[in-house]
């Protein structure tokens, strides 16, 4: 059973998402550390600027156990937050299961649980999250159908609904807003402070419009590479707060954990710039620039949230597309709730019950075509009622052993085994073959009866 | 009867252009046929202004820096005329939604302050009146452009944005021309009360509104002064420019008051 523990802009607000940001090697830490307990069996971590989410899959199907495994998952995340120096991040933790949580990730993936809704980086991130988890081998049947099929969902929302289109980017809008404070940009001073993705794009674009273009990093060697890339001018790091007094536009995205421009020292600047405006782009989380800098006169602060708000704003009437997409989402995650349930007892026994029986009817159908060709309506229904109690006795077995073992660890094993033995897994269920069959094989899954036939003949 | 028809245009034009400032500020997608239209409703308005002032002064006999009834209602059309000269150059078209409704105020409010043929002083009168009306129309530009920067400064700070793009000017670009007009502003004013201090001295005549009116004129200088002094020497510019610009002009505008008061309620000068 799938479950899905975290935050995002929903539910936190950047101040909390920051306190559990992670990188790469820390993901990979919490995923093998996650699906070496025993309430975990799958995992893979969706780390963003605007969600920190796990999805896991239990073992046990009963819902005992997928509250184990959700608090497994809070615990790792609390932990994680410890780490960093931080807490008090549960209170924000959201938790979906089963059906609820294959919706969610669909959702997700489809960019619709995004800020913006329709971004298209999310899809990208939702991958990578996924390469990561089969790269540290944390992901097993359930997660790997879930996420195939999230990215399949996702590609048909953006194909088939309108909900990508006109899309406004982060960069675009900071550097509108850029404009909005200063007018013309040529001629303006631009500090790149770090280098995250999004912020070499709002320094492309600034550049672009005419700013000249300062990087101030950690790393001397990236800012000489930056600079030379942009045309710009590599400081020093030690050089920030001369550098911040020339400035007009600040993108800031470094790693760091602690705020990197404090009201005090944007205070000194602005003395210095004689109160010329300052307009500062903050993409990192953790924040680089503290919040109360927004205080100060002729100074303005745009974190992540804010811009991805004003971007939001700006998309209207999106609302019909988005409409459009969720119906699809909804429609795809009852066919995954359709094959997750064939995976269960219920489904194998439903499955093995119509392979049983259609090769016994098959094969009936066809001696009542050749040889048996000269018999009656009574003795059909008589050979029909022996079909149905052979595949009756044949499965009792089977079928009480399937039920008796529903629910433990052992009951799994034997549920696969039966999936494989008969080879059960080319006989998709009834919800799945009859919802997509835009893109599995439309197989009729329910193989009618010969009774049923025959009336159908006549 | 020419002259009533010009003035009931004018008024009717600068109602129009109002109308058409607020709902491009005021709808949410901008609303690009206001935005267009707007200022050239506005122009119209200036025309017909133009237009009434000189057929009303002629059918008086009276030059119009000369008459009080005028005064407040060529402040008004200056300000349009230079607006309309202006709102390309510094980007400032959403200043006209500060300066028609302001502009349709003083018209109407002339109305009713004296008659057109009650002429006042003589030629250093005219003199005195005609910088102070000029300066009064920059700064009731100038003021239109600290209204905009405060809208415009508290919206992005609080990171409503959206409502603001390719809707107001650019903040700096408010700023900029709010100094400027004030730059302009400042000698005229300056010659005004220099010009207007000596005709008091001239008829020392002491009333109360005469006293009122040196006190709110000098007042007047001294903030605008401030302001243009803070912003060379300590760096204030945006917010607190802004809201010194809007105290400078409510002094100015008192001062306006006083002497129309005064003149409708048939004081000599």
């Amino acid at each position: 059973m799938i479950v899905v523990v975290g935050l995002s802009h929903r539910e936190a607000p950047l101040h909390v998402r920051e306190r559990l940001a992670v990188d790469g090697e820390a993901v990979e830490a919490l995923l093998r550390e996650l699906v070496a307990s025993s309430e975990v069996s799958e995992a893979l971590c969706i780390s963003t600027c605007n969600r920190i989410e796990v999805y896991a899959a239990s073992n046990s199907k009963t819902q005992a156990d997928t509250a184990k495994a959700a608090r497994r998952v809070e615990k790792a995340l609390d932990d994680l937050a410890r780490k960093n120096g931080a807490s008090g991040v549960v209170p924000y933790l959201k938790t979906y299961v089963e059906g609820e949580a294959v919706r969610h990730i669909f959702r997700v993936a489809s960019s619709l649980d995004s800020l913006v809704v329709g971004e298209p980086q999310i899809l990208g991130q939702v991958k990578s999250a996924y390469e990561t988890a089969k790269t540290v081998g944390s992901v097993g049947q359930f997660l790997e159908r879930a996420m195939s099929r999230a990215l399949h969902v996702a590609k048909r929302v953006r194909t088939e609904t309108a909900i990508g289109e006109g899309q406004v980017s982060i960069a675009s809008v900071a550097v509108d807003l850029a404009r909005q404070i200063f007018g013309d940009l040529a001629g303006r001073s631009a500090l790149l402070l770090g280098a995250g993705e999004m912020a070499e794009g709002a320094a492309k674009l600034l550049v672009k419009a005419g700013a000249k273009l300062e990087v101030v990093n950690r790393s001397p060697e990236r800012a000489a590479i930056l600079a030379r890339e942009y045309d710009g001018v590599a400081r020093a790091w030690e050089e920030l707060e001369s550098a911040l007094v020339s400035a007009d536009v600040v993108v800031a995205s470094t790693a760091a954990k602690h705020f990197v421009l404090t009201r005090a020292m944007t205070a000194k600047a602005m003395k210095a710039r004689r109160g010329r405006s300052l307009f500062f782009i903050d993409i990192a989380v953790p924040r680089d620039v503290e919040p109360q800098v927004n205080e100060l006169d002729n100074v303005y602060v745009y974190d992540i949230d804010n811009l991805s708000n004003v971007v939001a704003d700006s998309m209207r009437g999106r609302k019909a597309e988005a409409d459009r997409a969720e119906s699809l989402v909804e429609h795809e995650a009852n066919n995954f709730e359709g094959w997750a349930e064939s995976r269960g007892a219920a489904g194998t026994i439903a499955a093995l019950r119509t392979k049983v029986r259609s090769s016994l009817v098959g094969e009936l159908e066809k001696s009542l075509a050749g040889r048996l060709r000269h018999l009656g309506d009574a003795d059909k229904k008589a050979m029909n009622a022996m079909i149905e109690a052979a595949v009756n006795k044949l499965l009792h077995v089977p079928i009480s052993r399937i039920k008796a073992s529903a629910g433990e660890p052992n009951g799994e094993r034997l549920v696969e085994a039966i999936r494989q033995l008969f080879d059960l897994s080319e006989f998709p269920s009834e919800v799945e073959a009859a919802g997509d069959a835009s893109s599995e094989p439309a197989e009729a899954s329910s193989v009618p009866t010969l009774a049923q036939r025959e009336t159908a003949r006549r | 009867m020419l002259a009533e028809l010009a003035f009931f245009a004018t008024v009717a034009a600068y109602a129009a252009a109002s109308g058409l400032f607020f709902t491009y500020l005021a709808r949410p997608d901008g609303s690009p046929r206001a935005a267009k239209a707007a200022p050239r409703v506005l122009a119209y308005a200036t025309i017909l202004h133009a237009g009434y002032v000189y057929l009303a002064s002629i059918l008086a006999n009276v030059c119009p820096v000369k008459s009080i009834h005028f005064v407040a209602s060529i402040a008004a059309l200056l300000a349009s005329a230079l607006y309309l000269v202006l709102r390309r150059r510094f980007s400032i078209d959403a200043v006209g939604a500060f300066v028609a409704p302001v502009a349709l105020t003083f018209v109407l409010g002339a109305r009713f302050v004296g008659r057109p043929d009650q002429p006042v002083g003589g030629g250093f009168l005219a003199l005195h009146v005609t910088v102070n009306v000029l300066g009064d129309a920059l700064f009731l530009l100038a003021s239109g452009a600290a209204v905009l920067y405060l809208v415009e400064e508290r919206r992005l700070k609080q990171k409503r944005a959206a409502s603001v793009f390719g809707r107001l000017p650019p903040l700096d670009a408010l700023d900029r021309v709010e100094h400027r007009l004030l730059l302009m502003g400042f000698p005229l004013l300056t010659l005004g009360i220099v010009t207007g201090a000596a005709w008091a001295h001239r008829i020392e005549n002491g009333s109360a509104a005469e006293g009122a009116r040196a006190l709110f004129a000098f007042g007047t200088w001294i903030v605008f002064a401030s302001v243009l002094v803070m912003r060379a020497a300590l760096g204030w510019r945006g917010r607190r420019a802004a809201y010194g610009t809007i105290a400078g002009f409510i002094f100015a505008v008192a001062v306006l008051v006083v002497y129309l008061v005064r003149g409708a309620s048939g004081g000599s000068t």
